[in-house]
């Protein structure tokens, strides 16, 4: 996901400029002559004008001094190099959130949340000697954790917990 | 507030710590109307007074049902989220709400659908009248020498705070400008995240003067930095002996409050909303709530489901005419 | 006096509150610690327990609850580079760093040390110069208010490693989202898309969560499982922390009197102290270059701050019922509750309830150090963990403590989409931490600006007229002016060649 400067200092550039205009746009408040508008003005193009900065290099050069003095220290991280198709299990833990959403009120806590553990440890290559357990005993403890002692409303579902 | 008895604690705490570790919970025959335990849902922050106001009630109904009663702040949009969300919960009893003076307001300005109407009310529980407030150094001593230099003044000039645009205490000051004769924008609205920030505002001579309820300001009174010169309330608040109503004071009968009562969603079932309002009566009624609410300063009233219906009706109409009046109504 | 002192030891050695400050600083301890979850949740959640005790046990869970809590929130950002608390935010980067230097120790160490060092220069701020630190409190109208957020937000620019025009973006997106929902001077829904959701706006824990924890899984799950840290003894936590303290007792004092300062200024708080420490101490320190790689004076400092800040918040809070912050909102609730109304007769009338206040203050701190051992001892084990066995905990605990902040499902798609935001910017050079300084900051910055406008009706003149604004405006403007003056001072003159 390493774009050129350029192209992500005309993103600002053109988010910026976006949001000023929208801000621009919303309704006055009757009998506020200051509303609403004036801050994504200001913020919106301060915004577009550091994007054109950072689209002609300006500051780049700072950016070199940290990685040379994270590089001193062996603490600059390599570039993972492997293909597209793999690039893609990046979305995962997103991925896993959304299904949490979307399955939360249907399969209740226990299940939803046993998935997600499996599934990510799983991935991350934990054996099922691992991910098995974990898939079990997370759910619970976070339960208790949250439903019980923060008294968090955590749905039920398919398995309600005993307790 | 009774005090809780160190023994009689340390056995809760043992008690309630074993049970959350056990995740035990005493059992209870599936019986009558609660058998779980419900949710009480606050369209507002944790700490604020309709938080409190929930919280007193909440405990006070848990102990009456045996059942806990859990409050649940859902916050946001100034408080749109948590009124939508009651109105949106399954109409069976175990999910109910707090609503406040807002869910007469916020329809008007066009920032949400829901009305009185989306709701069953249960209770009118608590209402707060506006007071006036100034710095305690500042040149105003009465209402009236405050009032007589708004009416000198060219519009726009005197700046007062005390909650968001459009909020209660806003109109509360346009209602006064307008007893007064005067039109709605006399006095420009500063525009603030609450009531607190407001009167610390006021008290750093940032503002003119604030409209916010007594209690709201009461810590900056008792500090000797603000003082409150009249309240827009038909009598005076028990509280609050010294602080004269607006017609001793100044002869303009004006009087408004923001209110705070219960409710479910829309269709609960009648036996259900019975048994809340009947235990809510007992609630309304026990020295523990009284006691809670004097030491506030929150006044009490009360009006039972029908009552508290036809209260909304009358105030949502009023609002209407008022925003209208004001030009905050969305046309 | 003398009596009303030992009343006061008499209200707090008694076993109920003792009890009660044990419990509730494991709690503030476990949920700190956990990402997704901060000390203002912490406390919010405490409330209706303080319902069922004594008035002064339930303020003890309340102090000891938030000081643990803000602490503890440095101990998932050291070890796992997923900061518990926004105030952690500021210097996440850094303890990381040292952890991966094989000094998780010293790091969690000086946090702890100095979080409690911090505690209790706080505490003595509030028990001799409450009256004062008040007064200054008072001075502070939206103007001022103004050139404060300003002065948060230039840290931006100093706690990352990275181009300073991109940390400006980064921390300009932060108040762009701040700008969405309906939390504005108008009351008018903007941004929202037509979203019901986004009407309260985006909280900041969600996007902290997702920038930090998800963007984190993330890399997680495309890099190969990093080498075991070699297996040694995890060392003496405090051993070193009084070298430290002699070798950076100024920086450690500026960060008390920074945090003192900034947390008794309602609408400020601890978040903001830490940053604004952190910077300062970068700005002034002789080592700046080591800073980001791994060095423990910025972390000095801003521990001090931040818990120093946690105490002074309550002075606004206790004379006046003006909250400092979140926490102490939801403390004014509570001591009005249990009938200590806010107000100078609390420091009268009450006085042995306040100096029982002072000790539970003191206690809390001092039990921390243990408590505090015990915890970073435990939730070190996550550095021998293999990946596959923590990460999936760490998800999940994102997806329910986002959903805890508001009770809405929403708040953990706004984590999901965090976590690729956070991503792609972190790859591409743009300081996430700065965007979450904008989100923090942004409601104060928007709402001190445009009110001050209104209140000058459009004009900036009173932006520098009265006498504190002026002070602060000065400041601003000369911390504005002096980098650019280096930068150009620099081009002028030809680059030395780096290697």
């Amino acid at each position: 996901m390493k774009l050129s400067d350029r192209v992500t200092g005309l993103f600002f550039c053109g988010l910026g400029g976006i949001s000023a205009i929208a801000g621009s746009k919303l309704p006055p408040v009757p009998g506020q002559e200051i509303g609403p508008s004036v801050f994504p003005m200001v913020v919106g193009g301060a915004m577009a004008l550091c994007g054109v900065m950072i689209a002609f290099g300006i500051g780049h050069k700072f950016e070199e001094e940290a990685e040379a003095d994270l590089a001193a220290v062996g603490m600059s991280e390599p570039e993972p190099t492997r293909g597209p198709i793999y690039s893609l299990r990046l979305l995962v833990p997103p991925a896993l959130l959304a299904f949490y959403v979307i399955a939360i009120d249907q399969l209740g806590f226990f299940l939803t949340a046993a998935a997600m553990v499996f599934v990510l440890s799983t991935m991350l290559g934990g054996r099922l000697r691992l991910s098995l357990p974990l898939a079990l005993i997370a759910p619970i403890g976070l339960h208790l954790i949250f439903g019980k002692l923060l008294r968090v409303p955590l749905p039920a579902g398919l398995i309600p917990l005993p307790w | 507030m009774t005090r809780i008895t160190r023994r009689a604690f340390a056995a809760s705490t043992a008690a309630v710590a074993t049970s959350a570790v056990l995740g035990l919970r005493p059992s209870h025959a599936q019986a009558a109307y609660p058998s779980r335990p419900i949710q009480l849902i606050c369209p507002w922050g944790a700490g604020g007074g309709t938080d409190a106001t929930a919280r007193i009630v909440g405990g006070l109904l848990e102990k009456e049902f045996g059942q806990p009663v859990n409050v649940i702040n859902r916050t946001g949009g100034s408080g749109v989220v948590g009124h939508a969300a009651i109105a949106a919960a399954v109409p069976d009893g175990y999910t109910i709400g707090i609503i406040t003076v807002e869910i007469s307001m916020m329809h008007w300005a066009g920032l949400t659908e829901l009305t009185p109407k989306n709701y069953t009310p249960l209770a009118l529980m608590n209402e707060d009248p506006p007071g006036i407030h100034v710095k305690a150094d500042g040149p105003y001593k009465t209402v009236k020498d405050l009032a007589d230099a708004i009416k000198a003044a060219p519009p726009g000039k005197f700046k007062c705070s005390g909650t968001g645009q459009g909020g209660i205490w806003h109109l509360a000051l346009v209602g006064w400008m307008q007893a007064m004769g005067l039109p709605a924008n006399q006095v420009a609205w500063v525009p603030s995240n609450g009531a607190a920030p407001a009167v610390q505002d006021l008290a750093a001579g940032g503002l003119d003067f604030c409209t916010c309820s007594v209690p709201e300001a009461r810590a900056m009174i008792d500090a000797g930095k603000v003082r409150s010169l009249a309240i827009m309330a038909p009598q005076r608040a028990a509280l609050f002996k010294d602080v004269p109503t607006l017609t001793e004071a100044m002869g303009v009968n004006y009087s408004t409050g923001a209110w705070r009562g219960f409710a479910g969603p829309k269709g609960l079932p009648q036996p259900i909303a019975e048994k809340l309002t009947a235990t809510m009566k007992s609630v309304y009624d026990s020295a523990a709530y009284k006691d809670f609410m004097a030491s506030r300063g929150f006044g009490t009233v009360w009006n039972d489901a029908a009552g508290y219906a036809a209260f909304m009706d009358e105030a949502d109409k009023a609002m209407g005419v008022a925003m209208k009046a004001a030009n905050l109504a969305k046309t | 006096m003398m009596n009303i002192i030992s009343d006061a030891f008499g209200l707090v050695f008694t076993t109920d509150v003792m009890i009660a400050i044990l419990l509730s600083s494991i709690y503030g301890l476990v949920v700190g610690s956990l990402p997704g979850l901060s000390a203002t949740m912490a406390t919010a959640l405490l409330v209706p327990v303080t319902f069922y005790l004594s008035p002064i046990a339930a303020i003890a869970t309340i102090i000891s609850a938030s000081a643990m809590a803000i602490f503890s929130g440095d101990i998932p950002g050291a070890l796992l580079r997923i900061p518990g608390t926004p105030a952690s935010a500021a210097y996440t980067d850094e303890a990381y760093a040292m952890t991966r230097k094989g000094q998780a120790e010293l790091a969690l160490g000086a946090g702890l040390w100095f979080s409690a060092l911090g505690g209790i220069a706080g505490t003595l701020s509030l028990m001799l110069l409450a009256p004062p630190l008040a007064e200054i409190a008072l001075q502070f109208s939206t103007y001022e208010y103004f050139w404060l957020a300003f002065l948060g937000l230039m840290c931006a620019t100093l706690v990352a490693r990275s181009s300073p025009v991109k940390a400006i973006v980064s921390m300009l997106l932060g108040l762009m989202i701040s700008a969405v929902g309906m939390e504005n001077a108008g009351g008018i829904p903007r941004f929202t898309f037509g979203l019901p959701d986004l009407l309260g706006g985006i909280e900041p824990i969600p996007a902290l969560v997702g920038v930090f924890a998800v963007s984190e899984l993330m890399r997680a799950m495309v890099s190969p499982e990093p080498p075991q840290l070699p297996r040694r003894k995890f060392g003496s936590i405090l051993a070193g922390q009084l070298k430290l303290t002699k070798k950076y007792w100024w920086p450690m004092t500026r960060g008390n009197i920074v945090g003192i300062i900034i947390g008794v200024l309602p609408g400020a708080g601890a978040d903001m102290a830490a940053w604004v420490s952190y910077a300062m101490s970068k700005r002034f320190s002789k080592e700046r270059e080591k800073f980001g790689t791994g060095h423990v004076e910025g972390l000095v400092e801003a521990g001090a701050s931040n818990n120093a800040s946690l105490a002074s918040g309550w002075v606004p809070a206790l004379l006046f019922g003006v909250p400092g912050d979140t926490i102490t909102a939801i403390a004014i609730g509570v001591l009005y509750m249990k009938g200590l109304n806010p107000g100078p007769t609390l420091f009268t009338e009450k006085a042995s309830s306040m100096y029982a206040l002072y000790i539970i203050f003191i206690l809390a701190n001092i039990i921390m150090i243990p408590l505090g051992i015990w915890m970073i001892r435990g939730a070190s084990f996550v550095l021998r963990a293999p990946r596959a066995g923590i990460m999936p905990v760490i998800l999940l605990c994102c997806a329910v403590g986002s959903f805890a902040t508001g009770n809405s499902l929403f708040a953990i798609l706004t984590v999901a989409a965090f976590g690729i935001m956070g991503y792609v910017m972190e790859a591409n050079g743009y300081p996430v931490a700065a965007m979450v300084l904008g989100i923090v900051m942004g409601t104060m910055f928007e709402q001190s600006f445009v009110t001050s406008l209104i209140k000058s009706d459009g004009s900036l003149l009173p932006f520098f007229e009265r006498p504190v604004s002026a002070v602060l405006a000065a400041l601003a403007i000369g911390a504005l002016a002096w980098p650019l003056l280096i930068w150009l001072w620099r081009r002028a003159r030809p680059m030395p060649v780096r290697a």
